[in-house]
């Protein structure tokens, strides 16, 4: 073991006397390693932006909706009494109604998106509160004008978060004012693609769906989007058929895929789906660049052993036993890789960091942080060292097996 | 005394068949422990191939080797390499340096073999390259040195790990006339420090610094006289001088 850093050592020396030739040799690694690392940290960077945007949808979510434009098939709120009453498994149910409008503060003038929902509301939203509550099923029903607003829409409105029982004063594109008086700060999502705070998109409200009877005139009865929140642990692909069939005897229309439905789960695994297709042909190519690299490594030190034959005779004549050898010329090629696979991952990181910021800049809305961890790193460089193991192996056997009186006859 | 090595019916023939050449023909001799032996023969005499031989490089065609009482021919490839390592150090007749490496570097080969640890294995070799006066070129490349400081290094790399034989090739083969004096002093020098000398030459002026002088012919061994220690080197050059005659007219 202590001749163990005289390997090293000389290994490295002659890597050194031959910088370019190694240099070359590394360079199929330095591909393969170096595209790994780009792909796993601009993945890593991409996964955080998808799962921002789907922590606004819960696990366990299920969007039912209908494709009727006549309105006989929409659901109404009987439907959806029915539905929590019948169907086991069910947490909540949801409907949003949205609205346009416009408030002014004293920063300004703001176009608002109104989200009129149920009072299980709370059920759905995901991100969870920085301050106040959510509004209850008494105001729900009463049609308490209050609200709940977004981290970054307060900044917005009010420079502040501290916003609670403050009102803001909605005028609807269309229907009567209302003033809202805010009651919960919703936090926002993190690596949110859309997140708000851009400053043209507009300010975001959550309210009892009831408050728009004030504005419209009218009650709210039927809806061709519900929101279905499975229990923990629930079978949401049963539910979801319990409750098409429910809707479909209610409604008179069974087989007729009039209601569709779409669950987090389903979103989940085909985003995976396409993830590991994405994935597997990227390992696939540097994989192949891996083994071409490898390749190339084992071709190089066959030429080194060969020209250092007789180099390879003095070392035996002196002393050197076969293991000795042997070890010399694997440590070569291991460390040859390894310093390979280092660039690699300082080309696969740079690379991602650049891709990233090209990305923010030609869409700020898309930008996301590419990111590895130390245990892909590490993991990396082992490996790549253990490609110059593998492919040394054959010359290194051949440099060891030479006979020195063979070895130190050649020139 | 004890026997050191002790050869019988040794024979290399190189190409067997059609080509052969035998150099090596039924060689049988025995050399002591902390003897002086010198080996001398024409070009082409099997000098060299003995040497192989001996130093356990190469493999007989047929024939025993026993060394310290050990049957070479029943060794590993991995027990040759220690007995190498630990037994003899080698002058070679072409130096055998490793270009790429300084000259303390090469010194200190057979002492990395050895295990010796990185700051003994330097002070070793420093005193060995000292011992030849190379201690001003100890970081020069074999590339930048004269020949004759290139056989000074292989010969502080045969004597760094103090080998209890040692095997020279031609040492002097390189070197003036000075030169060749000072490397002689230094294999007396080891001889009177109760090592094995085993000096291969064609120069017979040379091989009188030995007390035992071979001489082979065609790869056989045409005689063996021992001068013992009363000689002075003329005396034992001119009746080695004589001996080459005799053989002359047989
Ligand atoms: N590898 C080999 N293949 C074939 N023949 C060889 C080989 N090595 C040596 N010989 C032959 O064996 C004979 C002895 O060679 P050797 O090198 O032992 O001579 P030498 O006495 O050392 O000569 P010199 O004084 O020139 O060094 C020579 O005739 C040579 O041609
Ligand atoms: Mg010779």
């Amino acid at each position: 073991m202590s001749q163990f850093f005289e390997y090293l050592k000389m290994a490295v020396s002659n890597i050194k006397a031959n910088k370019v030739r190694s240099f070359l040799t590394m360079l199929g690694i330095i591909i393969g390693i170096g595209s790994v690392i780009l792909i796993m940290s601009l993945g890593n960077g991409i996964q955080g932006v998808i799962s921002g945007e789907l922590e606004g949808i819960a696990s366990g979510q299920i969007v039912l909706y209908t494709y009727d434009s006549t309105g006989t098939y929409y659901i109404t709120n009987d439907d959806i009494d029915a539905i929590v009453e019948e169907v086991d498994g069910i947490m909540a149910v949801n409907v949003y109604q949205g609205f346009e409008g416009s408030t002014v503060t004293r920063k300004g003038e703001f176009s608002v998106n109104g989200s009129g929902q149920m009072a299980s509301y709370q059920y759905f939203s995901n991100t969870g509160l920085l301050k106040g509550r959510y509004f209850n099923e008494k105001e729900y029903l009463a049609g308490t004008p209050v609200c709940l607003i977004g981290e970054a829409d307060a900044i917005r409105l009010f420079g502040s978060t501290d916003v609670i029982g403050m009102t803001i004063d909605m005028t609807p594109n269309w229907g009567n004012s209302v003033s809202f008086t805010i009651v919960g700060v919703e936090k926002e999502p993190e690596n949110s693609m859309f997140g708000g705070g851009y400053d043209n998109t507009p300010v975001s409200l959550y309210f009892p769906m009831t408050v728009l009877t004030q504005i419209y005139g009218w009650e709210m009865d039927d809806y061709y989007q519900i929101y279905l929140m499975a229990e923990k642990d629930a079978d949401t692909a049963s539910i979801t058929t319990q409750v098409v069939s429910l809707l479909e005897r209610r409604h008179q229309c069974f087989g007729e895929n009039i209601y569709q439905y779409e669950s987090f789960n389903d979103i989940m695994s085909n985003i995976n789906t396409v993830l590991n297709a994405v994935t597997m042909v990227i390992s696939l190519v540097a994989a192949i660049s891996l083994i071409v690299g490898g390749i190339g490594v084992m071709n190089i030190m066959l030429v080194s052993v060969t020209e250092r034959t007789r180099e390879i005779g003095i070392r035996k004549a002196l002393g050197a036993k076969t293991g000795s050898i042997m070890m010399q010329f694997l440590s070569e090629s291991a460390i040859i890789t390894m310093i390979g696979g280092l660039i690699g991952i300082l080309f696969g990181i740079g690379g991602a960091s650049l891709a990233a910021k090209i990305i923010s800049m030609v869409s700020p809305e898309m930008a996301f942080t590419p990111s590895v961890d130390i245990i892909t790193v590490l993991a990396t460089t082992m490996f790549s060292s253990a490609i110059g193991l593998f492919f040394g192996i054959y010359p290194a056997k051949k440099a060891a097996k030479l006979s020195p009186i063979e070895a130190l006859r050649r020139n | 005394m004890e026997t050191l090595i002790e050869v019988k019916n040794l024979m290399k023939i190189y190409n067997p068949g059609e080509n052969e050449v035998r150099a090596l023909n039924d060689v049988s001799l025995t050399i002591m422990r902390g003897e002086f032996v010198a080996i001398i023969g024409q070009s082409g005499s099997g000098k060299s191939t003995f040497m192989n031989m001996l130093g356990c490089l190469d493999i007989p065609t047929s024939g025993s080797y026993f060394l310290n009482g050990k049957d070479v021919a029943g060794l590993s490839d991995d027990e040759l390499s220690d007995i190498r390592n630990k037994e003899i150090g080698f002058i070679f007749q072409g130096f055998n340096l490793i270009p790429n490496l300084t000259a303390l570097e090469n010194v200190e080969l057979p002492l990395i073999y050895r295990n010796v640890p990185a700051a003994k294995r330097h002070e070793l070799s420093v005193a060995s390259l000292t011992r030849v006066g190379l201690e001003h070129r100890m970081d020069h490349k074999p590339s930048e040195m004269s020949g004759g400081q290139q056989q000074r290094v292989a010969i502080a790399r045969a004597l760094a790990a103090a080998p209890p034989v040692i095997l020279a090739d031609e040492p002097t083969g390189n070197l003036d006339s000075a030169s060749s004096k000072e490397i002689m002093q230094i294999l007396r020098e080891l001889y009177e420090e109760g090592r094995t000398v085993i000096l291969i030459t064609h120069d017979n002026k040379i091989a009188a610094s030995a007390k035992r002088v071979i001489r082979v012919i065609d790869g056989k061994i045409v005689s063996d006289t021992n001068y013992g220690d009363g000689k002075s080197i003329e005396e034992i050059a001119k009746q080695i001088e004589e001996e080459g005659d005799k053989q002359a007219y047989v």
